[in-house]
């Protein structure tokens, strides 16, 4: 296995810098995670319901985007997108200006439950991607799982089994695991929606804090309103099913934020602002 | 190296020659699990009759005469012991490739059994009575047989099926007046009648007019064909044992217990005592020890294709006895 | 995999702080407890002084309803070494064919997770053999197959497969989807989904399988030997009843049901032995 220095900027970026000044033409500069006219049906047949349709968006890198909408309308299948877990029947997502067409391995995901194996023991769980890749780990690997826990505080944890652990440390562990493989682009899939509301804050924190220290492109799905404003850069709103794009919002609050940015007028305008948008009825349509 | 191993290959494969030679191995089927009616082979064994004819005996226990035939018919076994009625309905309606080669029991074995002090003397007495029999015995199909030959017919008593090990006891308790059961079993009823504090008293079917073959030596028509000395020699050595068993019931008792350590050697000893009759009687003594007479043959057939519903035409009882070995009258 | 013990310690280490806080409801709690842990065979040796009770001043016949003493009488009446060749010959078969049953139920309860084809195809020949009353078959297996100890282990086999495939391909479809996607994403080979994440989240399932089968494994060794042993608990509980004895028929029965009950719990010790995590926590 390559093992990379622990957060070094990938090599790729310079061969997809390339591609970029190739391929111009229309496309926004330094475009990192493109959609298309994306739509995606579930029914193969041809009348079947679309989940989601017509999805514009360009995420930069190193962007934090948060998706928010109701229950329903697609923002998991956009993120299994990006993945390359599902690829859409309508319409093109691209990454470095290349077609997603397979599962991409430069993703890492953190999932709605942590989904921590339960015979493993967090340090084994942590390295548990590469173990499942590769058949082996060595000892750098080794070394790079106790330097992520040990940035995310769970070091005294490590050799705990999963259930020894609190719903938030669970959840903790999760996004170390997600970070092992050094990802460009971090897919969270409504990470905190099983933790309590303090347990939540403060974890959406420590992400932020992680994410500053070493930047990823971020896709974070939540049904929170606060918590998109809070943690992101753009907030792309959905509508209901069919999915489509409501807004898409410049957040614009300073960073780093902290718990009083929650107070203030930005923050209440722009939760506002989605919540007008999530209820009003011209998203029924 | 390579000498050393051709030679051990060489010496076991002598080894194992002589070891061949040394004995004839033959695999005798019971058609039940073993007890006092099935003495003579383990007496064979352990008084060394087979190996005075050099025969190296082993015993298969069975469950039910159809299931031995169906052993010796597929060569799971060589030779063995079962209702020469099974055989000829089995040959009857399928030709197994089993022939019948001697008598064992020359009188049927079926009977009534009822307490001593019941009032019931004789088969006519069960009219109006209440008789209990287990639901797969061959007895069955003999029934009607012998209460027409006694005057009754199945209207004439009321019959209650019930598992074999629950006729004793229904029995005792009055749940029935009469059961009906084999005489190879009056041992046992006779000392589960004692644990009540009764006396029971056994009808034997054969003196009430039912005068049939029924155990007898079976064997594949295979190994008939392909190793008929060893057949002969199995037959004379297991004949001497027969002799040996009903003139020394205690120490064939013994004999069975010593390779069967479950059974109790005084009630095998009680059971060969109760059979006595079935093995030495005016049939046998008329006859020979061992012999099928055509007359008997056709006699029991006509029964046996009665009880069971078939065709006398079916068969013709004496193709299913293979002569050739059949022990001589002396 | 290294687990360390220490949860349970601190599981039952309350407990004993409780204990030793007051004394008087220190006793009390003793008493409870020792109380719950009695009880059970309490209230089992009362069942036997009952049973013998009535026996005794009913002068109930042994052929109906044999007493608890006489079946111990009858249990020590028989040798140490016959019980010895009796327990050897049904719990080889048993063990055999529950062993061959995991050989074959694991890989094929695998095989019809990864394809639908077979799950199609398969699945109903296993439904149809599963719902073949085993009884019924056994002579038959004995034709064909002899009386050797191969036909019983086939039928032991026969009976105990399929709440294994059943079990392991439940566990196996109840792992998270999100971790198939998770395995997905890293493109890792099949295999690697299948003994990494499947089989270790099916492996509750798999154990309630395996305690349901080894209870099955003697129920099958006991037909097969009603159909053909020379040997075998089965065999000597049918060769008893054959001789009226009742009272060995039950002691045969009795040994028979406790060997059926230490193999069940031998797999809870398997498993909390080899996979402690895959316990259901105590609370």
């Amino acid at each position: 296995m390559n093992v990379m220095n622990a957060f070094s900027t990938p090599s790729i970026e310079n061969v997809a810098h390339n591609d970029d000044q190739a391929t111009q033409k229309e496309t926004t500069p330094n475009a990192y995670v493109r959609m298309e006219d994306v739509g995606h049906c579930y029914d193969p047949t041809p009348d079947g319901p679309m989940a989601v349709q017509h999805i514009n968006l360009d995420i930069y890198r190193h962007e934090f985007v948060a998706v928010v909408g109701p229950s329903g309308c697609g923002k998991s299948t956009l993120l299994r997108m990006v993945a390359g877990l599902l690829i859409p029947s309508h319409g093109e997502v691209s990454v470095f200006n290349k077609p997603v067409t397979e599962p991409r391995d430069d993703v890492g995901i953190v999932f709605q439950k942590p989904n921590l194996l339960p015979w493993l023991t967090v340090k084994k769980n942590v390295l548990f991607p590469l173990k499942h890749k590769y058949g082996h780990v060595s000892l750098e690997d080794k070394k790079r799982a106790d330097e992520l826990l040990t940035m995310t505080g769970l070091a005294s944890f490590a050799d705990k089994m999963p259930d020894e652990l609190s719903g938030g440390m669970q959840q903790r562990v999760g996004i170390v695991r997600a970070l092992l493989l050094n990802p460009d682009i971090l897919l969270m899939d409504e990470p905190f929606s099983a933790l309590d509301a303090l347990t939540r804050e403060q974890i959406g924190f420590d992400l932020l804090d992680i994410w500053r220290d070493h930047p990823k492109t971020v896709l974070f799905i939540t049904h929170s309103i606060s918590e998109a404003v809070l943690l992101a850069d753009r907030i792309l709103v959905m509508s209901k099913r069919p999915g489509t794009v409501l807004d898409l919002i410049d957040v614009n609050l300073p960073r780093p934020r902290t718990a009083k940015d929650m107070n203030s007028t930005r923050f209440c305008e722009l939760t506002e602002t989605i919540r007008g948008h999530i209820y009003e009825p011209h998203s029924r349509a | 190296m390579l000498n050393f191993v051709r030679s051990s290959i060489i010496a076991i494969a002598i080894g194992s020659c002589t070891a061949a030679m040394a004995a004839d191995h033959v695999t005798f089927q019971l058609d039940w699990l073993p007890g006092g009616d099935k003495a003579p082979v383990y007496v064979g064994i352990q008084e060394g009759f087979f190996r005075a004819e050099n025969l190296d005996v082993k015993v298969a226990t069975g469950r039910g005469s159809t299931d031995a035939i169906t052993k010796i018919a597929t060569g799971q076994a060589d030779i063995g012991m079962a209702d020469i009625g099974a055989l000829m309905a089995a040959k009857a309606q399928d030709d197994v490739p089993v022939s019948a080669v001697a008598a064992y029991f020359t009188q049927a074995p079926h009977a009534f059994f009822v307490l001593s002090n019941s009032g019931i003397h004789n088969i006519k007495d069960l009219a109006g009575k209440k008789v209990a029999t287990s639901p797969f015995t061959s007895s069955n199909a003999f029934l009607p047989l012998v209460l027409k030959q006694n005057g009754l017919s199945d209207k004439d008593i009321t019959l209650i099926k019930a598992d074999p090990g629950a006729l004793g006891p229904m029995l005792m308790t009055g749940n029935t007046q009469a059961i009906i059961a084999w005489v190879t079993n009056t041992a046992l009823y006779k000392a589960q009648a004692a644990q009540a504090g009764k006396t029971i008293t056994v009808l034997p079917w054969s003196e009430g007019g039912l005068s049939l073959y029924s155990s007898s030596i079976i064997a594949s028509d295979r190994f008939l064909s392909e190793r008929p000395e060893v057949a002969k020699r199995f037959i004379k050595a297991f004949e001497k044992a027969v002799v040996y068993t009903y003139a020394h019931p205690e120490k064939a008792g013994e004999d069975l217990h010593d390779i069967v350590p479950e059974v109790d050697p005084k009630i095998a000893a009680a059971q060969i005592h109760s059979i006595y009759d079935l093995v030495y009687n005016k049939i046998s003594q008329s006859d020979g020890f061992g012999v099928l007479t055509a007359k008997r043959l056709t006699t029991t057939w006509q029964y046996v294709a009665k009880a069971n519903d078939l065709s006398p035409d079916s068969l013709n009882p004496e193709k299913i006895v293979n002569k050739a070995f059949m022990p001589t009258p002396n | 995999m290294n687990h360390t013990p220490a949860p349970k310690a601190a599981l039952h280490a309350p407990q004993q702080s409780h204990n030793s806080k007051t004394t008087a409801s220190g006793v009390k709690q003793w008493f409870k407890k020792q109380g719950y842990r009695f009880a059970p065979w309490l209230f089992f040796i009362s069942l036997l002084i009952l049973w013998e009770s009535i026996c005794r001043l009913g002068h109930v016949p042994t052929y109906i309803l044999p007493s608890p003493s006489s079946i111990i009488n009858a249990f020590f009446n028989v040798s140490f070494s016959r019980w010895m060749v009796h327990l050897w010959a049904t719990l080889r078969v048993a063990l055999l064919g529950f062993i061959v049953s995991i050989l074959i139920s694991i890989p094929l309860s695998i095989a019809l997770i990864r394809s639908e084809l077979l799950n199609r195809t398969i699945y109903p020949v296993l439904v149809v053999i599963q719902s073949t009353p085993v009884v019924a078959v056994a002579p038959l297996i004995i034709v064909l197959m002899g009386t050797g100890d191969a036909s019983r282990v086939l039928i032991t086999c026969l009976i105990t497969f399929f709440p294994l495939v059943v079990s392991t391909t439940t566990g196996m479809l109840e792992t998270p989807q999100e971790l198939i996607e998770l395995s997905q994403s890293l493109r890792a080979p099949r295999y690697r989904e299948t003994w990494q994440i499947r089989i270790p989240y099916a492996i509750p399932h798999i154990f309630s399988g395996l305690r349901v089968s080894i209870t099955l494994a003697i129920i099958g060794a006991v037909v097969a030997e009603f159909v053909a042993a020379e040997q075998g608990l089965g065999y000597f509980i049918q060769f008893s009843t054959s001789f009226f004895k009742i009272p060995q028929a039950f002691a045969g029965l009795v040994f028979l049901s406790a060997i059926s009950l230490l193999l069940f719990k031998s797999v809870h010790w398997i498993q909390a032995w080899l996979f402690p995590w895959s316990l259901p926590k105590k609370k």
